[in-house]
């Protein structure tokens, strides 16, 4: 009686399991057939019946967007801009959340408050702002110009905020009985303690600022200054009814972000959680 | 000269008083011990010192020269914290450096000194592993190491032995004694543990609720414990206290033991009234007649070496009395005892002793 | 607190300077100027005259405002709470799986995350290609006429969201997963000593416990989804775009199409002030109910 009752649950929960499994493979369907569409030859695409490989793989498409659109334009500046925002978001989020967590000054309230409120403001209010801002300074159609209002994540802070706050106050007072000076506190002793964390949020902000399309979209205003998750969507002229093509478009686009996560997918799960707010 | 002055120290926290006018000298050489309770104000007197806490009112001379408004690193003073605070990221080795190239010593001889440090704490082969990856024991050495190289005119010490397991604490506490033999260095050293301070200190500054109790020897410390809150705080199991009546008999004051017997003591200065009697469980022997006390054994600890009888008093509180290890006394045994007069002590309304202290 | 004395100023000012400067530039100034600019006539680029009132007089007198508010929210319930509850379910299946095929299987759903959203229109609008998309075979294989989903206002903005639903899943389900394994183990066996059936289990205990994250993801989802307008964007063209508008976008064409910049910073404002209100009056509707929860 109980031996049967329990293999009735052990049966349930291996046909959980094994819906479980196949709604996950349902749910990247659509890549998967973007990315197997763009192997197959223009006329196979457009045949009425699912092919879920292609009779003929071919990597013509591949071949066609690299050379006849400004892909590889794109590509450097979508690196550009990437890195740029990467590098000055992180640097800057960690000096201020150090600041902000570990040193006493005059305001370090207020500006604990400001930047909470940075949640709050909708930044896809400013791109009128943006815009006229960039363009008074003539820097659309720049990489800086791509960058500077990308630069708002005050998320960053936070969790630097957090994690700086996390740290026994022992390290600081250990280092001040060394005789270091603030910054080599900072430099020598915090910074490094951060390392992990740091490369996480660092991954992270790549993704996003790669994946980022509304400021980019409206900065680049000529085709060459364009980044790649923008530009592939500009040109449909140029790629006619390829369609076979355009996917071939996307999977490139796609294919730095989805290796870095391949490949960092500990330190991207980390720092997502951290971003929603939770301690990771 | 490594001696530390503290002179009329005062230190708030908003408008909470932490430590009110303390004067306080630690000798060159000496391994002074700060014990009292948590809030009693030791660790804050340590950090006072180190320069991690600011000095409000009054002066903090090391060495000769006046400190109060000096950096923490430019005291001249090494801090062992409590759980250590071995900066993670770098190597044993590394961990001893970094002070020493904060104040620009040389490569050599910063080399030089880590492994002097390491050989005299029989840690050379751990010189290039990481804190994660050492033991509890091991980074307390690597902590001490780190105070070591710095050669300070003193060590401050933040209840260093208390998050080791209690073996280790043991073992670990005879070396720092033999440590402090070694390189006869000032330090001073918080510890809530009487048995650290009474190990281990030449002085010990007993502290309560943010001021000094006593200062003294252990022994004088134990033996005649100047407040009735160092009696109790001090000595395991603690002190017995016993409400007794003075009384004149002739021209010589004494009191009352709950016997009713009359015991004069030489040295108390009394006045009329109630007085509490103390007296340590191994001063109490157990007689036939004559006894000061008598009463029934109600719960006996054996502990092997030693027996602890809690003993109800016919007239009294119940107390604790020391018997030897074999003792063949009962529950409910009745037992006369005898308090031994010349390790009493007494205790006025106010809490200080009543004995003279010329006494000892 | 720490050597409160020996702190000199300089030092934190320097650190905090690049962010000052960041953000006085790209955050601050912009805003103040969105709302300067929204009492004006200038166009997209230039200056123009102050005007009081009267760009939000025209907004509140333009048709097009109500249907981008409309499309707005239509969008923000088809996506918020649908989205919230796909993925817990997906974070509820994941849990019970362990080691590396808990893994696969979580990088498996996280992965639409990662990619662009044009490259998720590319690939939905290739799936969902009236003539060759692979959906359709499906509908002729059912019997179901064809429909030009991005074409037709009734499946228009459905069919967004359960494309936004499908992409951003994977954010709501690790803060899910992070929060369920917040729960410790200890509660489910001292349930489970406690004859609680699976649905109890689920309903008394990881329901209530998971309430703060529920509320999280909500809160994150709904700011979010309220500032919509790349996909909204991407899969209009070439559609109705006018039909299905969404209140960034609406900001989009009055400044860079219509070339209206007063008239559209005044859009921006409306939307700002729409946010903040909504945020404020979410999180003390959250703190109600969570406070509820913990009875």
């Amino acid at each position: 009686m109980m031996g049967s009752r329990f293999q009735i649950t052990k049966l349930g929960a291996w046909l959980i399991t094994s819906l479980t499994v196949l709604i996950a493979l349902a749910w990247v369907f659509p890549l998967y057939w973007g990315v197997i569409s763009s192997l197959k030859p223009e006329d196979e695409v457009v045949r009425p019946y699912i092919e879920l490989w292609p009779q003929t793989l071919t990597f013509d498409h591949y071949y066609s967007a690299l050379t006849k659109s400004l892909i590889g334009l794109w590509y450097i500046n979508s690196l550009a801009t990437a890195v740029g925002v990467t590098v000055i978001t992180i640097f800057s989020s960690m000096l201020c959340g150090y600041a902000i967590s570990q040193l006493n000054f005059p305001g370090r309230r207020y500006l604990h408050i400001l930047i909470l409120a940075c949640f709050m403001v909708p930044t896809q209010t400013l791109i009128i702002n943006h815009f006229v801002l960039m363009a008074n300074m003539h820097l659309l159609n720049t990489w800086l110009g791509m960058i500077l209002p990308q630069l708002i994540y005050p998320v960053i802070i936070i969790i630097y905020k957090q994690f700086f706050d996390g740290v026994p106050k022992e390290f600081r007072e250990a280092a001040l009985m060394d005789n270091a000076s603030e910054w080599r506190i900072f430099y020598r002793v915090y910074m490094p303690m951060n390392w992990g964390i740091t490369t996480a949020l660092a991954i992270v902000v790549f993704i996003w600022t790669w994946n980022n399309f509304l400021w980019p979209f409206l900065a680049a205003t000529q085709n060459e200054t364009m980044t790649v998750p923008v530009g592939i969507t500009q040109v449909y002229n140029a790629f006619g009814v390829y369609y076979a093509r355009r996917l071939a478009a996307a999977v490139l686009a796609a294919l730095p972000v989805v290796l870095l996560y391949l490949f960092f997918q500990r330190q991207v799960t980390q720092a997502i959680t951290l971003s929603a707010g939770i301690k990771g | 000269m490594s001696d530390i002055k503290l002179s009329n120290v005062s230190k708030t926290f908003g408008i909470v008083s932490v430590i009110d006018d303390l004067t306080l000298t630690v000798k060159s050489g000496e391994f002074l011990v700060l014990l009292g309770p948590s809030g009693s104000g030791k660790t804050t007197i340590l950090r006072m010192i180190a320069g991690l806490e600011t000095i409000d009112k009054g002066t903090l001379e090391i060495g000769g020269q006046r400190c109060e408004s000096l950096p923490p690193g430019q005291r001249q003073v090494a801090m062992v914290f409590q759980n250590y605070a071995l900066y993670p990221h770098m190597s044993v080795s590394g961990n001893m450096a970094f002070g020493l190239e904060n104040i620009g010593l040389g490569k050599a001889e910063i080399a030089a000194r880590i492994a002097a440090a390491a050989k005299l704490l029989e840690m050379t082969s751990l010189l290039e592993r990481y804190p994660a990856q050492l033991s509890g024991g091991q980074r307390q050495r690597v902590a001490i190491g780190r105070a070591i190289v710095k050669q300070p005119k003193a060590f401050l010490f933040d209840e260093p032995l208390s998050n080791l397991d209690a073996a280790l604490r043991v073992r670990t506490r005879v070396e720092l004694a033999q440590l402090h033999q070694r390189l006869q260095s000032t330090v001073v050293y918080v510890t809530h543990d009487q048995t650290e301070a009474m190990t281990l200190a030449d002085r010990v500054v007993v502290l309560n609720s943010r001021h000094v109790e006593q200062i003294g020897t252990p022994m004088e410390i134990y033996h005649r414990p100047a407040t009735r809150f160092v009696a109790s705080f001090v000595g395991s199991p603690a002190m017995n206290f016993i409400q007794v009546k003075t009384k004149l008999n002739g021209k010589k004051i004494g009191i009352v033991a709950p016997s009713g017997k009359w015991i004069t003591l030489p040295n108390a200065s009394l006045g009329k009234g109630d007085v509490e009697l103390g007296i340590r469980p191994e001063s109490i022997s157990i007689v036939d007649r004559d006894a000061d006390a008598t009463g029934q054994v109600k719960i006996i600890e054996r502990l092997g070496e030693r027996t602890l009888l809690h003993v109800q008093l016919d007239k009294g509180p119940l107390i604790i009395v020391q018997d030897s290890g074999l003792s063949k006394l009962n529950i409910n045994s009745p037992v006369k005892l005898k308090f031994n007069v010349s390790q009493i002590s007494l205790f006025g309304p106010d809490g200080k002793s009543s004995l003279r202290s010329a006494a000892s | 607190m720490i050597g409160k004395a020996f702190t000199s100023y300089w030092f934190p000012v320097l650190l905090i300077v690049p962010f000052l400067a960041i953000y006085g530039l790209i955050f601050i100034y912009p805003t103040i100027s969105m709302f300067v600019l929204s009492f004006t006539d200038a166009p997209l680029i230039g200056s123009g005259n102050f005007v009081g009132l009267s760009n939000y007089a025209r907004l509140f007198h333009d048709p097009r405002l109500l249907v981008a508010l409309w499309n707005t929210a239509y969008f923000v319930i088809l996506s918020v709470i649908p989205g919230a509850a796909v993925a817990l379910l997906i974070a509820l299946a994941v849990q019970r799986l362990s080691g590396r095929l808990q893994a696969a299987v979580l990088a498996l759903f996280f992965l639409p995350f990662i990619v662009p959203v044009s490259v998720v229109y590319l690939i939905w609008d290739w799936i969902l290609n009236y003539q060759f998309g692979i959906a359709m075979h499906w509908l002729d294989a059912l019997g179901i006429p064809r429909v030009p989903v991005f074409k037709t206002v009734t499946w228009f903005m459905p069919a967004v969201a359960l494309i936004t639903i499908w992409w951003t899943c994977g954010f709501s389900l690790l803060v899910f997963l992070a929060g369920l394994r917040a729960i410790p183990a200890e509660i489910y066996e001292a349930a489970a000593l406690d004859n609680a059936s699976r649905w109890t289990t689920f309903r008394r205990i990881t329901w209530p416990l998971l309430w703060p994250v529920t509320a999280l993801v909500l809160t994150i989802q709904l700011i979010l989804q309220l500032k919509i307008f790349d996909q909204v964007y991407l899969f209009s063209t070439g559609g109705r775009p006018n039909d299905t508008i969404v209140m960034v976008q609406y900001i989009f064409q009055m400044a860079f199409v219509d070339d209206h910049g007063g008239r559209a910073a005044a859009v921006a404002v409306t939307l700002f002030l729409i946010v903040i209100v909504v945020t404020l009056v979410e999180f003390q509707l959250l703190r109600l109910a969570g406070g509820g929860q913990k009875k």
